[in-house]
Formats: structure tokens, sequence, C-alpha cells
């Protein structure tokens, strides 16, 4: 597949970014799935499969993130999903539209996240959930996080190729 | 996609000891197929309970959060858990999770019924 190109920035010397895939899903829990079906195939071919795998959970966990915490499940509101590689990195951006994240405290990612202890789980000191945003941090090798004009966009990025 | 896309079966290896077979997604929508199994396997006297993950399409934090729950109800009734036919990806989660320290990772069935006596 011949990659088009992204709407173009300033002119750098660096390589320009491509955009291997562009879509949107609606906001209803299991549409994840869909998406990282939809960028593995984007990405086919460039990381080794184990790195493919923690891509694909990545993914999953923020896509997941945008449609409960993001749009609150709403249908109606679509998540959007955008795969560029740019020379050896590819990066996907998540976005939401951010109407369920109303309150101060709702900032996603927290800014002190409690990390999660399985030990204090089993306690009942920390409820038994709460591992999207630590398998995200430790599936990737860099994750951001944009909040710009209303939309809230997580960035993955994995370095092509490499083990 | 509201429809749980997993199923649990329910299968007894002798004695105390008994295997879930997980087919499909292990996200938090399977959590009233998982908890029916494990209750029929607890009603029925299981003291070991091995899961079966050689079915396994796709788990994600919310499945993550289920097995702990999973844990918690299984400590309380002193039973033991086992797991085999994770691959290698979700064997590194187990690992990174810490969960491979509350339910042992085996290779194979016989290993997970012996690993949980």
């Amino acid at each position: 597949m011949t990659p088009d190109p992204v709407t173009p920035g300033p002119i750098t010397p660096q390589a320009a970014a491509h955009r291997l895939a562009s879509f949107e899903v609606a906001s209803v829990p299991g549409n994840e799935r869909e998406v990282l079906d939809r960028v593995a195939r984007a990405v086919a071919g460039q990381l080794p499969p184990e790195r493919l795998d923690r891509l694909k959970t990545a993914v999953a966990e923020a896509t997941l993130n945008a449609i409960e915490h993001g749009h609150g499940s709403r249908p109606d509101l679509a998540v959007g999903v955008e795969v560029t590689r740019q020379a050896d990195e590819l990066v996907v951006a998540i976005t939401d539209h951010g109407p369920a994240r109303s309150g101060a405290g709702d900032a996603w990612p927290p800014e002190c996240p409690e990390e999660p202890d399985l030990t204090r789980k089993l306690a009942g000191e920390q409820s038994p959930r709460g591992w999207g945003l630590f398998l995200i941090r430790h599936m990737v090798d860099a994750m951001d996080v944009v909040t710009k004009d209303g939309r809230h966009i997580v960035r993955l990025s994995m370095r092509a190729g490499g083990a | 996609m509201d429809e749980p896309a997993v199923s649990m079966g329910l299968r007894f290896v002798g004695g105390d000891a008994a295997v879930i077979d997980i087919n499909g997604d292990v996200t938090a929508a399977a959590e009233p197929a998982l908890t029916s199994a494990y209750e029929d396997a607890a009603k029925r006297g299981a003291r070991r309970l091995v899961l079966n993950f050689g079915g396994l399409q796709y788990m994600n934090s919310g499945g993550i959060g289920m097995l702990v729950t999973l844990l918690v109800h299984a400590s309380r009734h002193r039973q033991k858990l086992a797991a085999f036919g994770l691959s290698r990806h979700y064997r590194e989660i187990f690992e990174l999770t810490r969960l491979d320290e509350a339910i042992t990772i085996c290779d194979t069935e016989a290993a997970a019924v012996a690993a949980a006596s």
C-alpha cells in the first residue's frame, strides 16, 4: 500500500510523515477490537510480532479510555484514529472530544496516577481495575497526551523494526 | 458489540480440580460468564481452579481487573489458581501486573493441575 502524505506542515530537513491509516469508530465498548485490528493492518510488516502485540494492547487501552472516559460510551460520538510513520517512528494518535471529561478531576492521565499494586488490590485497598494507563506506559516506547481545541489526543509511538 | 464475545466451559479433571476453558475475549464484559463458571465450580467442591487460556483471543485491562476479583474470591475460599495456554504476550502482561505471582503459569494442563495442589 502506498501511504498518503499527511497534510504538509513547514518544510524541514526531517523525513515527511506519511499517513498509513485514518478512520473513526463509534464510542461503543468493544469497538477497540476493530481499532486494534485496523491499526495492525496499517503497520503490517513494520514491527516484529512481539512489538506489534504490545502496540495493539496499548492502542486498545487508549481507545477504550477514549470511548468510556472521553465520550461516556455515547455511540453518537466518534473516536478518531490516525496512524502515521515519520522516518523510523510509528505513531498512533487516538482522539476524543472529551465531553465526559468535564471536571477538573477527570483529566487523563491523572497528574499523580496511583500505580496499580496487585498486593493492595488483593487486600481491598485499591480497586481491582485501573490497569489501563499502566499497560499503555509499559507497552509502547513513548506516550504523550495533548489537549487542544476541545480535543484530547493520545499519541502512542513505537520505533519501527526494532526489537 | 454489547454481546460478550466469550464462552467459559467448566470440567472437572479428577478430585477437586476444575478447569475453566476460556474461549474468546477476556474483558469486563466476560465477568458474568466467569462468575458463573467459578460459582458452579465452587458449588461442586473445587479447591483447585485451572484457567485454560488456549482459546484466548484478546484480553484488556478490564479483563485483568476481573481476574483480580476472581483471585480475591478464590483466596477467601482458600482455593488455589493456576493457568496454562497463555501466549508469550499475555505471559508478559501477567508478569508485568504480577498476576503470575498469584496464578501459577504453566505450559500444560497437567502441570497446571499439579501446580494448583
